[in-house]
């Protein structure tokens, strides 16, 4: 079991920019659905809380028959909210340290273990990544690798990438994005993730490319 | 710190199934019954009207019968475990006749709200009073700050709008769907619902 408790996955969106019709976690890449490569990732974590809202049902059957003991946090507001609401949904009682990861990304496993690891020490990370496009939300790191700031211009040699450890920090329903709340505790401790997230068509015949590349036979 | 209440659907939650179709089963009517039953917990059939229906049928079973039946029903055993080291703050709030589940809830050990038998020894003459739910959440109201209600049919339907925190559970068989847009947490086993538990 992880010294990590809780760990709270954000499936809630409609992922209008995908244009699927599906909730993001369930589309398919190379076989397997988005939410099938992040289960096995938080197996140990003891507590799992998936945010649902757009095909709700849909998503509770398929994530409950892999993991039976996770906990669903509704968001009916889903089409009008952002993932800081959803997020804020799922944390607001919690009184320990928590793990957010957004639902619509594919992690390499050693990287994620890695970020497990290093988030037992107990002091708030954020997940960063090696930059991809022009449309993501940078961060500038200082010296000894700690996020100085989010951005979205210019581009930065690392991104935000949706995966954090957050220990004495809350997300708060009404901020529009989670790196809004986070820039609130800045700096913060950075930890680097290997990841892709799927957010629109081009994001998905990226992650297509990329899933072949990570390791998952031990995750 | 808030005094918090949780308020426990019995049939399909705390116990792994549903009492009054194994009763039935020991006169020959258990289809008969689990279908009543079924129609009711989907909200096609009003509960109360159901619940007169199917303890008509029932009440030839001497009482002794149906406790001894009851008493050997499987209990979910997260969680027995909650409710056991929350003895004071949790509450059975169910449908079923007193009469029937009385030694299964001495057993478990916390309060009950229940619907209410008549009956003369071990003979069942009918129903005195039906369970309305809401009534059990208000009045714990007058003794908590927040409630949390966790169910799985129609007939919680109005516990869970009148709690703080609505739980719909699908450890025994999928919540209702009516029931889980009520909620505010889905969790498909005792395991689940325990981990939501232990937050408030």
């Amino acid at each position: 079991m992880s010294r990590v408790r809780y760990a709270i996955v954000s499936c809630a969106g409609l992922g209008s920019r995908l244009g699927l019709n599906s909730a993001k976690c369930l589309v398919h890449v190379e076989g397997k659905r988005i939410i099938d490569y992040l289960l096995p990732l938080v197996a140990d974590i003891e507590d799992l809380r998936v945010v649902v809202g757009f095909q709700e049902a849909e998503v509770m059957e398929h994530v409950s028959k892999i993991r039976p003991d996770a906990v669903f946090v509704r968001n009916p507001s889903y089409a009008s909210t952002s993932n800081s609401y959803s997020v804020n949904l799922a944390t607001h009682d919690l009184h320990e340290p928590f793990m957010i990861i957004d639902g619509d990304m594919i992690i390499e496993p050693a990287s994620f273990r890695r970020f497990l690891l290093a988030a037992e020490c107990g002091e708030s990370m954020v997940g960063v990544a090696r930059s991809k496009t022009d449309e993501a939300v940078f961060v500038k790191l200082d010296e000894s690798g700690y996020v100085q700031q989010f951005h979205r211009s210019p581009r930065a040699p690392f991104e935000w990438c949706g995966v954090a450890y957050l220990a004495g920090i809350r997300i708060e329903r009404s901020s529009k994005f989670v790196f809004d709340d986070l820039s609130r505790y800045l700096p913060l401790k950075s930890h680097e993730l290997e990841c892709v997230e799927i957010d629109t068509p081009d994001d998905l015949k990226m992650a297509q490319r990329e899933v072949h590349k990570y390791n998952f036979s031990y995750a | 710190m808030q005094r918090v209440a949780f308020c426990f659907d019995l049939d399909g939650t705390v116990i792994r199934g549903e009492i009054l179709p194994h009763l039935a089963r020991s006169i020959d009517l258990a289809d008969e019954m689990q279908l009543l039953t079924t129609l009711t917990m989907q909200g096609v059939i009003p509960f109360e009207h159901s619940f007169r229906l199917r303890v008509k049928l029932l009440s030839e079973i001497p009482i002794s019968t149906a406790q001894e039946i009851v008493s050997k029903l499987p209990l979910e055993s997260n969680i027995i475990r909650f409710i056991q080291s929350h003895k004071n703050d949790s509450y059975l709030v169910t449908g079923n006749l007193d009469v029937w589940i009385k030694p299964l809830i001495e057993r478990i050990g916390c309060e009950c709200f229940s619907s209410e038998a008549n009956y003369s020894g071990d003979r069942l003459l009918g129903i005195k009073s039906v369970m309305q739910k809401e009534h059990a959440v208000k009045s714990l109201r007058e003794r908590y700050e927040r409630i949390v209600a966790i169910g799985d049919g129609m007939n919680d339907a109005m516990m869970l709008q009148g709690a703080d925190v609505a739980i719909a559970y699908g450890g025994f068989r999928s919540p209702v769907e009516n029931l889980v847009r009520l909620a505010h947490y889905v969790v498909y086993n005792g395991s689940g619902l325990c981990h939501v538990l232990d937050t408030q």
